[in-house]
């Protein structure tokens, strides 16, 4: 008899959304998946009320003033002033690598969304300090099936973070 | 038709800790420590069930939940059998949810039962599935999800506004730890001092080993009902729900809506509901269970909840003014710090400590309590619940 194997042996390569740590990106699953096309293009943005000009953040697709879904996106600014930040090397989750750095970043007046928290990358440990510039870098995670009738594509992904302005 | 008042009659938890069992086994550890603290009640009396749980759906593969406890607790209920999700509130909102049910009829007892089991067999998923318990597509790809990051930022920035003090983080771990030893059914009893806290390994500066509650598995059970059955039920003091409030204002990091991390607007928002609903203000509180996450938390709401200034909750806590025979003793069972935080049974604990300190019965007792409060932060400190009890209903 064969010997079974530890685990779940029949989910080997399967993908479940339940242990993603990533967002589901693409149009087939997210109706605001244009924030994600933008960010492949490097544009950080959100969306604004056609009706109100409330801008709302995160991107939605009705405004939470006044309740309209006639929305238009707008850019956000990429660059901040570090608030406060942490460095944690110990007891970092499986998902990222020690150390893991996050800054409260302080947007600028006149930015729709005034304050945002972030991962810190392409910095070294006890280098960022209060006070330091840092700017919106994108980059490539790990894409994910979607089934189509009998075919399966990939999705690819990207997401954001915060790093030091040499 | 005279209004039906809700009141809390009796109460208890399992032990807390790492421990060797599934959730089905602590909800039933729970159930029967609860309906040993009031001999006479059966199971087959209690026509509600509310359970509140957040993980248990993740990491024990259950949904739809409550209709299995309620069949391995042996009970049928025949008014409402629902699970809670809120996090570390959930239990407290299931009391609240509990009292709005027994005031207008619909049930007659509720038993709320909270329970987590979030030790799993490989301890990956520990950590990692906390990225399911803040806003996940914004907050969780940025670090947010295990909440020690968040909280030494509200620490620091508590420190740079106010000129709270090391050792002022420090003064609330070793007053919870010290009541934590006379709660044999949490997951720690343990002395420790200042310098232990100073000391110990960090675990995101400036919060140390001791500054952080632990994840717990654990269950906590209460059961709720019409003065008119408690009075049937107990010849102890009752002890009356007398109101409570639940706010949440934002839900991703990036709308808090304070105008810094130290500054708490939504729970100073929910405690003046909460003392509006109870018809009271801080002053008349006796005793408080405040939601001890982390050290700095405990200070900030103390403060944000009127028991001392705004800023001032550094110094009132080295001053031992949250300690018994203080102005505001606070977690006189060992709190989150020392007894632990099965997020869903974190609310009952308090409740069941609360029901004991009112009824003259606690073994950190406040002499002649009569009303008390308890509260919970959840997720990204996105909400904030409180419960108010009292030896009197409300007027």
């Amino acid at each position: 008899m064969e010997k079974p194997g530890i685990g779940i042996p029949f989910l080997e390569g399967k993908y479940s959304p339940t242990l993603d740590m990533w967002p589901l990106e693409a149009k087939e699953f997210n109706r605001t998946h244009t924030f994600y096309d933008n960010l492949k293009e490097g544009k950080f943005t959100t969306t604004k009320c056609k009706q109100c000009n409330y801008i709302a953040f995160p991107p939605r697709v009705i405004c939470p003033e006044c309740y309209s879904d006639e929305l238009e996106w707008i850019e956000l600014p990429k660059r901040g002033k570090v608030i406060t930040m942490v460095e944690k090397w110990g007891g970092v989750a499986i998902c990222f690598e020690p150390p893991l750095i996050d800054a409260w970043i302080d947007m600028g007046e006149s930015s729709p969304v005034k304050r945002l928290l972030s991962r810190v990358i392409n910095c070294e440990g006890g280098q960022l300090k209060e006070g330091d510039e840092v700017q919106l870098v994108v980059f490539d995670v790990p894409g994910h099936p979607i089934e189509k009738r009998k075919e399966r594509i990939i999705a690819e992904r990207v997401f954001f973070a915060f790093e030091p302005v040499k | 038709m005279s209004k039906v008042n809700a009141c809390i009659i009796a109460g208890d938890m399992c032990k807390w800790g790492m421990r060797e069992a599934s959730y089905i086994d602590l909800a039933q550890e729970a159930a029967k420590a609860c309906l040993d603290d009031i001999p006479g009640v059966k199971p087959k009396d209690i026509d509600g069930l509310l359970f509140a749980s957040t993980f248990v759906g993740r990491r024990s593969c259950q949904a739809n939940t409550a209709p299995v406890v309620a069949e391995r607790l042996g009970l049928r209920p025949t008014s409402i059998c629902a699970r809670v999700d809120v996090l570390c509130a959930g239990g407290s909102t299931g009391i609240l949810l509990a009292k709005g049910l027994v005031e207008s009829g619909m049930s007659e007892m509720v038993m709320v039962s909270g329970c987590e089991k979030l030790y799993t067999p490989e301890m990956w998923q520990v950590q990692y599935d906390e990225i399911a318990s803040i806003d996940h597509d914004w907050d969780g790809p940025n670090g947010m999800g295990p909440p020690p990051l968040w909280f030494s930022m509200i620490a620091k920035e508590h420190m740079k506004h106010y000129g709270t003090k090391r050792e002022d983080l420090a003064a609330v771990s070793v007053a919870n730890y010290g009541y934590g030893l006379t709660n044999p059914k949490g997951h720690f009893q343990k002395v420790i001092t200042i310098e232990d806290v100073i000391e110990a390994k960090d675990i995101a500066p400036p919060l140390g080993l001791f500054d952080c509650c632990p994840l717990s598995d654990g269950a906590a059970a209460v059961l709720i009902a019409s003065e008119e059955r408690a009075k049937d039920l107990t010849d102890r003091p009752l002890v009356y729900l007398r109101g409570g409030a639940q706010v949440s204002l934002h839900s991703i990091s990036a709308n808090w809506p304070g105008e810094h991390l130290g500054d708490w607007p939504h729970l100073k928002l929910a405690g003046q509901k909460a003392y509006a609903s109870a018809k009271i203000s801080p002053d008349e509180v006796d005793v408080a269970q405040v939601h001890d996450c982390f050290s700095i938390s405990e200070i900030i709401e103390l403060e944000e909840l009127g028991f001392c200034k705004k800023g001032e909750g550094g110094s009132f806590v080295a001053s031992g003014q949250n300690k018994v025979g203080g102005s505001i003793p606070s977690n006189t069972d060992g709190g989150l710090l020392s007894s632990g935080h099965p997020f869903g049974a974190t609310g009952i604990r308090q409740g069941i400590e609360i029901l004991r300190q009112l009824q003259g019965r606690a073994k950190n007792q406040v002499e002649g309590a009569a009303t008390g409060l308890t509260h919970n932060l959840s997720g990204g400190n996105v909400e904030h619940t409180i419960v108010v009890y009292g030896r009197e209903p409300n007027k």
